[in-house]
């Protein structure tokens, strides 16, 4: 027979048990979304105010990874329980993920209701997934070195810039595979026409090739480079107080698109939510607050941006339709062949 | 009766050492080594297959890069090596005979300092002093000496002076602590022999010093071989080595296998690097084994 003293001992130990277990109990019970990120002023307000914000909302947490490349940590992460639930990179690495398996194809607004508000690029037959927001690709230069503004991708070609133009490692770096793709264009057939681009690549010798854009910033800013590759929220957020000698120049023929691109594992556990945080960063007071802090274009259509935002950034149908998407299938199927030839090409 | 054999005392010591061995070079070489044989992913792809084509792919080299990149990475590991030890062997030999122990102090403070500061901050360092509008190119225009800037970076020289500066530290503290240990008065008695004073180096320290020098060469060649982050940076389009297509593989191209394979062959090839290099010096050192 229990006595009265044990039944409240017992009583108290589980009463204690249930109050520490409690916040497990909980815990378990909170859905967690895995995504990927990018890190510098993106990741600062995605950790500070977006993602806190989506949490408080959906009653979930948010376990954000910050460090590239993300999709080799994907492709060894088992399918039916991915390491990701949303992948966050740019366009060409979505249509790596894709050919894998490892993202689903399209996102519609079905799954996701902003997607109707969308500008036609952020879901074209380019995207893979869907486009939050876009940078053009165009060409940054000095304004303290006597240059014109250029106003065609041939200026690059200027043998005036010899030696301070500056390119990218092609092998390793999307925006110099899209100018390869455009000197294509501007010098033959069209975006494929890779012997074009190449002899046009040989005629831009002697240049100086980085592997990421943090870099081509860098060189612009310390005139390293006075013209170079670049995409133009990497010159835009040099003003105000960190304004510098440098501009960003949308050539004639078109700029090249920089797509963030989001999209959702097919085995993800928790798919539902991973299509709310996409409808969440297809908000427009959502995409505003980011579009204004990092220099992207939104790609919601009823997006409002400041005066200054949107004097510069492609905010309209008509300054949309400059964009020109690559297409990275196209590319990464003949990706092997490319880096080998542009490597010989752009060695010694 | 027999009873079970206990382990040794040093194995129970040798254990965490064996354990780390295992875990971060045995288990990961060995994925590597069974993920290049393989056409994909064989844990999440059940469709692929065994395969040799990524070691083929290196051996024709159609690409006409691979070889090339290889032998970039050799040469650029045998500089290297050979630069520190001209450089680290006068300042080990110094340091080792110092009498007085604040210099010897304040050189090691001098040797170890550049340790302090992360590879990264190294490299930038040395790309704002080589750079076309660097501190070296600047001034020498100023001078009115040159008219246009010295290549001295985006190429294999840039490069060669920054793996230098990373790894001299290396080869020094290495050649410190053998070189110490040998007995002055060896020099001492070849010199009352009659034997000059680089006779007497030649012939008594030198030697005396070799598995110093294997030790310290091989450290510095190892991690020549494997840097990334100092070619990537002041390399530019002229130098290729075997780790930057290994992280093009993994980080942009995407193909981990072809990445395993190259990881393989760079193994491969430096082991035969190594033994060659031991048997030498060996040999030299008067047919005793150096490692």
């Amino acid at each position: 027979m229990i006595s009265r003293r044990k039944a409240l001992h017992t009583g108290a130990g589980l009463a204690a048990l249930a109050t520490v277990g409690a916040p497990s109990i909980l815990h378990a019970q909170t859905k967690t979304l895995k995504i990927t990120t990018w890190g510098g002023k993106w990741g600062e307000i995605m950790k500070a105010t977006v993602l806190p914000a989506f949490e408080k909302e959906f009653k979930c947490t948010v376990s954000a990874d910050q460090a590239f490349p993300f999709l080799p940590k994907l492709q060894v992460s088992s399918k039916n329980d991915p390491i990701y639930d949303v992948l966050h990179t740019n366009s060409n690495e979505q249509w790596n993920a894709v050919t894998e398996g490892l993202v689903m194809d399209k996102i519609t607004a079905k799954e996701v209701p902003n997607v109707a508000d969308l500008y036609p690029y952020a879901v074209s037959d380019k995207i893979v997934g869907v486009t939050i927001f876009t940078s053009a690709i165009g060409l940054g230069f000095r304004t303290d070195k006597g240059l014109t503004k250029p106003t065609s991708w041939k200026d690059l070609a200027d043998p005036k810039l010899a030696g301070s133009r500056g390119g990218y490692l092609i092998p390793v770096n999307s925006l110099g595979q899209a100018h390869l793709m455009m000197l294509g264009k501007v010098y033959g057939k069209g975006l494929t026409d890779l012997d074009a681009a190449y002899k046009a690549l040989e005629a831009l010798k002697p240049i100086k090739l980085v592997d990421f854009t943090g870099q081509m910033e860098k060189m612009l800013l310390s005139a390293e480079v006075s013209m170079g590759v670049i995409h133009d929220s990497g010159v835009y957020r040099y003003e105000g107080p960190n304004m510098q000698p440098v501009d960003f120049a949308s050539p004639s023929e078109g700029v090249l698109a920089l797509e963030q691109v989001l999209n959702v594992t097919p085995g993800s556990k928790v798919k539902e939510l991973a299509f709310a945080y996409i409808d969440y960063m297809l908000r427009p007071d959502v995409q505003k607050m980011l579009a204004e802090a990092v220099w992207y274009s939104p790609a919601n259509k009823k997006v409002k941006l400041e005066a200054k935002y949107d004097a510069k950034l492609l905010t309209t149908p008509e300054k949309v339709a400059t964009l020109i998407q690559p297409d990275w299938k196209w590319y990464n199927a003949r990706r092997e062949d490319i880096d080998a030839r542009v490597t010989k090409i752009l060695k010694g | 009766m027999t009873t079970a054999a206990r382990p040794s005392p040093i194995a129970w010591l040798i254990a965490p050492a064996a354990l780390l061995f295992v875990l971060f070079f045995v288990l990961p070489f060995g994925v590597m080594t069974a993920m290049s044989f393989y056409s994909g992913n064989p844990v999440t792809n059940p469709n692929a297959f065994l395969t040799t084509r990524h070691y083929e792919r290196f051996i024709f080299d159609t690409a006409g890069i691979f070889h090339e990149a290889l032998w970039s990475t050799l040469r650029i590991g045998l500089i290297t090596t050979v630069i520190s030890l001209l450089i680290g062997y006068p300042l080990a030999h110094w340091m080792a005979r110092m009498q007085s122990r604040l210099g010897h102090a304040l050189v090691l403070m001098a040797v170890i300092a550049p340790m302090l500061t992360g590879i990264v901050v190294r490299t930038f360092a040395w790309m704002t002093i080589l750079q076309d509008k660097g501190v070296i190119n600047t001034t020498l225009m100023q001078w009115g000496v040159i008219e246009k800037p010295l290549p001295l970076m985006y190429n294999e020289f840039g490069t060669i002076v920054a793996l230098v500066h990373i790894y001299v530290p290396f080869m020094v503290l290495t050649l410190t602590g053998v070189i110490g240990r040998i007995d002055e008065r060896l020099e001492q008695a070849a010199r009352s022999l009659g034997a000059g004073r680089l006779r007497a180096f030649v012939e008594v320290t030198l030697p005396l010093s070799l598995p110093g020098i294997l030790a310290g060469s091989l450290l510095v060649f190892a991690l020549s071989i494997s840097a990334y982050v100092t070619p990537s940076l002041m390399g530019g389009t002229d130098v290729l080595t075997l780790p930057m297509l290994i992280a093009q593989q993994v980080g942009t191209s995407f193909n981990p296998n072809f990445a395993g394979a190259l990881g393989v062959i760079l193994l491969l090839v430096s082991l035969t690097i190594v033994v060659a290099y031991n048997r030498i010096l060996a040999r030299l050192a008067g047919g005793q084994g150096m490692a």
